[in-house]
């Protein structure tokens, strides 16, 4: 958990990938993508509690070294608040089984990762701002394909890592037994 | 000043921010704070300044949507009342140590140490999960600078999905030799 923590936070930092449009984007969504589906939803979260538990004791580790108090009373407070139900959604719908499945863990990730992230964003961000929602939601337009291709990176390296790699897969693993007479 | 104290004067100063958004005196009287505390804390106005240069962007990021769907006044009042709220923030993470802040989060958590037991918790467990956090970044880092220079010395392109798998992959491995070091020493 704590690695995984330390993880998003490094993802955050490194040299932001400049999509083909020039919009530059930072990876520190997709770890928390990568939190949820790879740790599942308990451990997932919790990675994402611990982060911002460090953030809010002032340790520069959201994207590009932002970090304090001040991000919680920022206008983006809530997309970062968001990544915990987010990463807890993407972890129970993603490792609801073992072995994985392609089709939950895109279900799972397009949800948690971005639609519950947005889903407690925008509110705080139009709250922030006096705007109405919809106008909130026109600004972040810009973000959504980004988010697009991260989710998709997402799925591949989960499924990727759920073969070469299993062992921290515990959450889907130990419901293997569980599956039965649903299929 | 305790770090709780601060804590929760900033929580409510924040909370009266978004409570009465329209309020000019509310607003006021956090800037007055706002000021004072960083004349207080020895920072100055060029201290001031300085956070203020570093929020640059968000100035830009908050001003330009709203003037697009709002006036300029309302515009002027939200901005004001957004960076007012985030400096008295920045105040309270510059003139506090991370470590005080961190053992005082331990501390809160201590009464709570009975119901969060009933879920697999306890408030050793989170502080010890806090500084494994903390020392994990570097290592990560370091993670990072070996899979870089192994790209280059093959001349690959670093795509974000041929940097995060080996970074994934070599976390989680420290991750799991550092459940072993600590199951050793006895720590669960």
């Amino acid at each position: 958990m704590a690695m995984f923590a330390a993880l998003v936070a490094v993802l955050g930092q490194l040299p932001a990938i400049p999509l083909a449009g020039g919009v530059p984007i930072t990876l520190q969504t997709l770890g928390v993508m990568l939190a949820g589906a790879v740790l599942g939803p308990w451990r997932g979260a919790g990675a994402i509690v611990l982060l911002h538990l460090l953030v809010a004791a002032g340790l520069p580790l959201l994207a590009h070294g932002s970090g304090g108090l001040g991000v919680f009373a920022g206008p983006t407070a809530g997309f970062a608040l968001g990544w915990i139900p987010g990463a807890f959604l993407v972890g129970l719908i993603t490792q609801a089984s073992w072995p994985l499945r392609l089709w939950r863990t895109i279900t799972g990730t397009v949800l948690g990762g971005i639609l519950v992230v947005y889903a407690c964003g925008l509110p705080v961000m139009a709250f922030q701002l006096g705007l109405s929602l919809q106008q909130a939601l026109l600004l972040n337009l810009a973000f959504v394909p980004g988010d697009v291709v991260k989710a998709v990176i997402a799925i591949m390296l989960t499924h990727s890592l759920a073969r070469a790699y299993p062992a921290p897969f515990t959450h889907a693993r130990r419901r293997r037994t569980s599956r039965g007479p649903a299929r | 000043m305790p770090v709780g104290a601060k804590f929760l004067f900033i929580f409510l100063a924040a909370l009266a921010a978004s409570l009465f958004r329209e309020n000019l005196w509310v607003l006021l009287s956090i800037w007055t704070a706002v000021l004072s505390g960083y004349l207080l804390a020895g920072m100055g106005l060029r201290g001031l300044f300085a956070q203020l240069w570093r929020m640059k962007w968000l100035v830009v990021v908050l001003t330009i949507p709203q003037l697009i769907f709002l006036t300029p006044e309302e515009t002027s009042f939200n901005v004001s009342r957004v960076l007012a709220v985030v400096l008295l923030a920045a105040l309270f993470t510059l003139t506090t140590a991370t470590s005080d802040i961190l053992a005082a989060c331990e501390r809160a958590l201590r009464p709570l140490d009975r119901p969060l037991r009933r879920v697999g918790l306890s408030a050793e467990r989170i502080s010890l999960a806090l500084s494994l956090t903390i020392r994990s970044v570097p290592v990560i880092l370091s993670f990072y600078a070996e899979i870089r220079e192994a790209q280059r010395a093959r001349g690959m392109r670093p795509t974000p999905r041929a940097t995060v798998m080996p970074l994934l992959v070599m976390s989680l491995r420290h991750a799991e030799e550092t459940a072993e070091a600590l199951a050793a020493r006895g720590v669960h």
